[in-house]
């Protein structure tokens, strides 16, 4: 069936094949079956009947007077079928219906069986008082006629056993039709064209299987859809910065004294990190996408993470004349993941908080150890964001319209949530404690080390 | 010439802002549709440029409420989207132009002329009147055959008054067309651009119309 062909393979198991192999042996097993029960009741027939016959035929010779009867040898028949002798009361042999077969009389009345002259043989023998009538019957007959009706039994079956092949082979083919539809139906779908296999007409044996591919090819059509629209959405994106750098590129080359020129290169420089950032956190969130398998997970202290992010933002907060604290808990904050997407989600909240707080504003970073979970906040006392919109913040390009706001790249939240949703976390934006401000609530399940319990 | 750009992106919006100015047109530049709307209603403006991708409401559902309402200034769409729908649905929205991100700020200035040129019914890229002509491409002046220097405010105020030569503008609807939002007018500063003008090409080529404006003498 197989198009590719593997050299030195061993064949492989074809249903139709076993199925014919099973079928037929399992109807020869049974014609033998049946021949043996055919023989076994047949020999018990001719028991019944032919012991019948043997003692009709002493009992008619008994009624009949033999003094008609040659006393030496009588017709003789060309089978030994039946063999008649007749002896009288002193044992002189008065009758016998074969010469050459003298059998033995037997002293007691009634049925017997003997081996005789390498024949095992049924006996008869009645005394009616007068004489001693015996007749005898070999036993191998009787099998010979079981035997025979046995086969006539179990031979039209056999006969018959190449055609019931066909016929299986045949049917069985026709059963098995839907499945290389079905490879067909397969083969023809492509990352492009990825609908679900027709599941009219299929047998029942064929449905869960049809199932499961349609499950799988909806899975794959919904990611390649993420992905489509993900590269649509990034394209799309990159326009913006890229449009401003073209712009301030102008202005450059248009500018003609030295002052317009400092202001048009410092802006030109904006654009161009702008853009860079934005490149920057669309691999982040292409590498943080649910379809690409795991990282190496470790045992991550989120202590150590917000300590080592919040002295490398220290100077740009610096710069900007913002405070940024760190309220770490006391005891380590394990949490069990990926070490640098873990990074990269607090450097993104830590990042956001500083863009959106104006300059005297302060943003703090806290880590707790809340019950089963780590939890880890940010909390600026920047503009906020209202309610009506913190759903959509997570929406990946979406920027909370802020006239005063810098540049971000909508992708920040989009980062952080996908990274907690990886690690089984989630995310939650709240008001700040005091005022106005932003306070976004990271909980990821915690990891206790086996040692420490 | 005074035109309203509707850009959230503060990186455009500055740079166009900056470019247009050095094209010599005035620019106030809003970064929602609802604070165009308020500007639509104070303001004169030559033209809209739009950017479509905006937050709240998007800039094709406002452009869309502008025309149904009847607001004719010629819009010129600036848009992401570059799909051929998207800029038929733009244009069928009631569009005049549609530039696509990324863009020169040459090509948008000239489209910016080439969609008022048009809007004024003009075909011809310069602006005439009897000796006087003007390059809006190149904001140059000659008169009877000669270039005259023209500062950036004496060039505006001439091209306003040779849109639509025959009209009167009174002083603010000069002020207005001149000075953006932001920007100090001083008290006399369209008659000074005047008595400069009429120092250049002449004092017979702009009439003063008492208490009305000023406005073209016809050609000799």
């Amino acid at each position: 069936m197989s198009e590719t062909q593997t050299p030195e393979r061993a064949p492989r198991p074809s249903i139709r094949g076993r199925l014919l192999a099973w079928l037929l042996g399992a109807l020869v097993v049974a014609d033998v079956v049946m021949g043996g029960a055919a023989y076994l009741r047949a020999h018990q027939d001719l028991d019944d009947l032919l012991d019948y016959q043997l003692k009709q035929l002493a009992f008619s010779l008994s009624r009949q007077s033999l003094g008609s009867v040659p006393v030496l040898p009588g017709t003789p028949s060309p089978e030994p079928d039946f063999i008649t002798q007749v002896w009288d009361r002193d044992g002189v042999l008065m009758f016998y219906s074969r010469p050459n077969m003298a059998i033995p009389m037997r002293p007691r009345p009634g049925f017997s069986n003997m081996d005789w002259n390498g024949q095992s043989w049924r006996v008869f023998t009645q005394l009616d008082g007068v004489r001693i009538i015996q007749v005898a019957h070999p036993l191998s007959l009787r099998r010979e006629m079981a035997a025979d009706f046995a086969r006539r039994a179990v031979t039209p079956l056999l006969a018959l056993l190449p055609l019931l092949a066909i016929g299986i082979w045949i049917v069985v083919g026709r059963a098995l039709k839907p499945l290389s539809s079905i490879s067909a139906a397969l083969r023809a779908r492509t990352p492009a064209s990825l609908q679900p296999l027709p599941h009219e007409d299929l047998p029942d044996e064929l449905v869960p299987l049809v199932g499961a591919l349609n499950d799988l090819l909806q899975r794959l059509q919904q990611a390649m859809e993420l992905q489509r629209q993900f590269v649509g959405d990034a394209a799309h994106e990159l326009r913006s910065p890229l449009t401003a750098v073209q712009l301030q590129l102008s202005l450059l080359k248009r500018a003609s004294d030295a002052q317009e020129r400092a202001s048009a290169i410092e802006r030109l420089e904006r654009g161009v990190q702008r853009s860079n950032r934005l490149v920057q956190q669309l691999l982040t969130l292409a590498r943080q996408d649910p379809q690409v398998p795991d990282a190496a997970t470790e045992s991550v202290d989120m202590n150590q993470i917000a300590r080592e992010l919040v002295s490398d933002f220290e100077p740009q907060a610096a710069l900007n004349q913002q405070t940024l604290r760190l309220d770490p808990a006391t005891e380590p904050v394990l949490v069990r993941g990926e070490h640098d997407a873990l990074r990269v989600m607090l450097s993104n909240l830590i990042d956001n908080a500083l863009r959106y707080t104006p300059a005297h504003g302060s943003v703090i970073v806290r880590t707790r150890r809340d019950g089963p979970q780590a939890l880890i906040e940010v909390e600026d006392s920047g503009p906020g964001i209202p309610p009506e919109q913190r759903l959509r913040v997570f929406d990946r390009f979406y920027r909370v319209p802020r006239a005063a706001a810098e540049e971000g790249s909508g992708l920040g939240l989009a980062i952080v949530k996908r990274v907690a949703q990886r690690h089984a976390g989630e995310v939650s934006l709240d008001d700040a404690g005091a005022g106005t401000g932003l306070k976004v609530s990271v909980r990821l399940p915690a990891f206790a080390p086996p040692a420490s319990r | 010439m005074r035109l309203l750009l509707v850009e959230d992106d503060n990186m455009i919006g500055e740079a166009v802002r900056a470019g247009l100015r050095q094209e010599g047109f005035t620019v106030d530049w809003v970064r929602e549709a609802e604070q165009g709307d308020v500007a639509l209603r104070t303001e004169p403006y030559a033209l809209l440029l739009l950017d479509l991708g905006l937050p709240r409401k998007s800039g094709l559902a406002w452009l869309r409420e502008l025309r149904r309402r009847g607001e004719a200034t010629p819009v010129l769409v600036i848009t992401a989207r570059d799909a051929v729908a998207d800029r038929i649905a733009g244009l069928d929205g009631g569009a005049d132009d549609y530039l696509v991100k990324p863009f020169d700020l040459d090509e948008l200035a000239a489209r910016v002329r080439a969609v008022l040129r048009r809007h004024g019914g003009r075909a011809a890229p310069l602006l005439q009147h009897g000796e006087l002509t003007l390059d809006p491409a190149t904001r140059r002046a000659t008169w009877k055959g000669q270039p005259v220097a023209l500062s950036a405010r004496e060039y505006a105020l001439l091209a306003a008054l040779l849109e639509r030569p025959g009209a009167i503008l009174s002083r603010a609807q000069l002020e207005q067309r001149l000075y953006g939002w932001g920007e100090e007018v001083e008290s006399n500063a369209v008659e000074v651009h005047i008595h400069h003008l009429r120092r250049k090409l002449g004092a017979d080529t702009i009439r003063n119309v008492r208490g009305l404006g000023y406005t073209l003498a016809k050609p000799e």
